[in-house]
């Protein structure tokens, strides 16, 4: 199916268009379980904003989004987010962004700080989890809490993604068959050693094909 | 010799000097237990019980470090 088959309203570009293009593009099997499926994304800053866009493209048809904090101008150089939305809320910042790639993506969007307890409610229907933290102690606690409160579920963090260049450093190891983590596993922030949206994005591009072959094939077999 | 396999790699303590928890080996590995996900014998120990999880020689420790940035 050509795409220009797709393209049928006369008011704009609807969520069944996008959805025809999707169809078209992967097939209607992997798109069903693409849209089918449901993945929870912890944090969205850098890798998150990332991740969350990146599997809304794919046709994900269900995210459920959290993060407490606001969309700063300090945030533009690596986040998806725009000048005109400093200010918002990193939570309807984003779901705004997602609803303009997929106009009827379904989006539970939480602006929260999440604690263990939180994680363990609002993440309940996920069929995979996105560890999107900066902060290597809020890594951790995602991670224990899911691989010891939420037995069965799989989790995809990122550790190891500062400064530049180095990309083929970064690499995605399935630590166990429901922990997965993406990055160089040792370059973390410090002073002079920023964030780049370049080898963030990889890091965050390779959780976010690691989620869509979770979702589509069941497990990394292919993958790692 | 006493061996902990952590990582996939022994590591050899003198008799007497493995450490008592995990919290132990951990100040012996010189990190931070804040980013640590640790794993004994299979079993996701969570950093509260770091202190109280006794370490026995022979036991497969992975020890799963998280840096920050994202």
């Amino acid at each position: 199916m050509a795409f220009e088959s797709c393209d049928k309203s006369e008011h704009g570009f609807s969520g069944d268009d996008f959805a025809c293009v999707c169809a078209s593009n992967l097939g209607e099997e992997v798109y069903a379980k693409l849209s089918g499926g449901c993945v929870a994304v912890a944090g969205l800053g850098g890798l998150g904003s990332v991740v969350s866009a990146n599997l809304a493209r794919a046709g994900v048809g269900r995210l459920i989004i959290a993060d407490f904090d606001i969309v700063e101008a300090s945030n533009l150089n690596r986040q998806q987010y725009f000048s005109d939305q400093i200010g918002m809320f990193k939570t309807n910042a984003a779901k705004q962004n997602l609803l303009r790639i997929n106009p009827d993506i379904k989006v539970d969007s939480h602006c929260v700080k999440l604690g263990a307890e939180e994680i363990v409610s609002l993440f309940a229907d996920a069929d995979v989890i996105a560890e999107c933290f900066d902060k290597p102690d809020q890594k951790q606690m995602i991670v224990e809490t899911v691989l010891a409160k939420m037995k069965g579920k799989r989790i995809v963090a990122a550790s190891g993604m500062a400064g530049f260049g180095n990309s083929n450093a970064i690499q995605t190891k399935a630590v166990s068959e429901n922990l997965i983590i993406a990055g160089d596993m040792e370059t973390g922030i410090k002073p002079g050693l920023g964030l780049y949206a370049a080898r963030v994005g990889i890091a965050a591009n390779h959780q976010t094909n690691a989620i869509l072959e979770l979702l589509i094939n069941g497990s990394l077999d292919g993958g790692v | 010799m006493e061996v902990l396999k952590i990582n996939g790699k022994d590591r050899e303590f003198v008799k007497g000097k493995l450490p008592d928890s995990v919290s132990e080996l951990l100040d012996v590995l010189g990190v931070d237990q804040a980013t640590v996900v640790a794993e004994v014998d299979g079993e996701i120990i969570e950093r509260n019980d770091f202190s109280k999880t006794a370490l026995s020689a022979g036991q497969k420790i992975e020890l799963i470090r998280f840096v920050g940035g994202g």
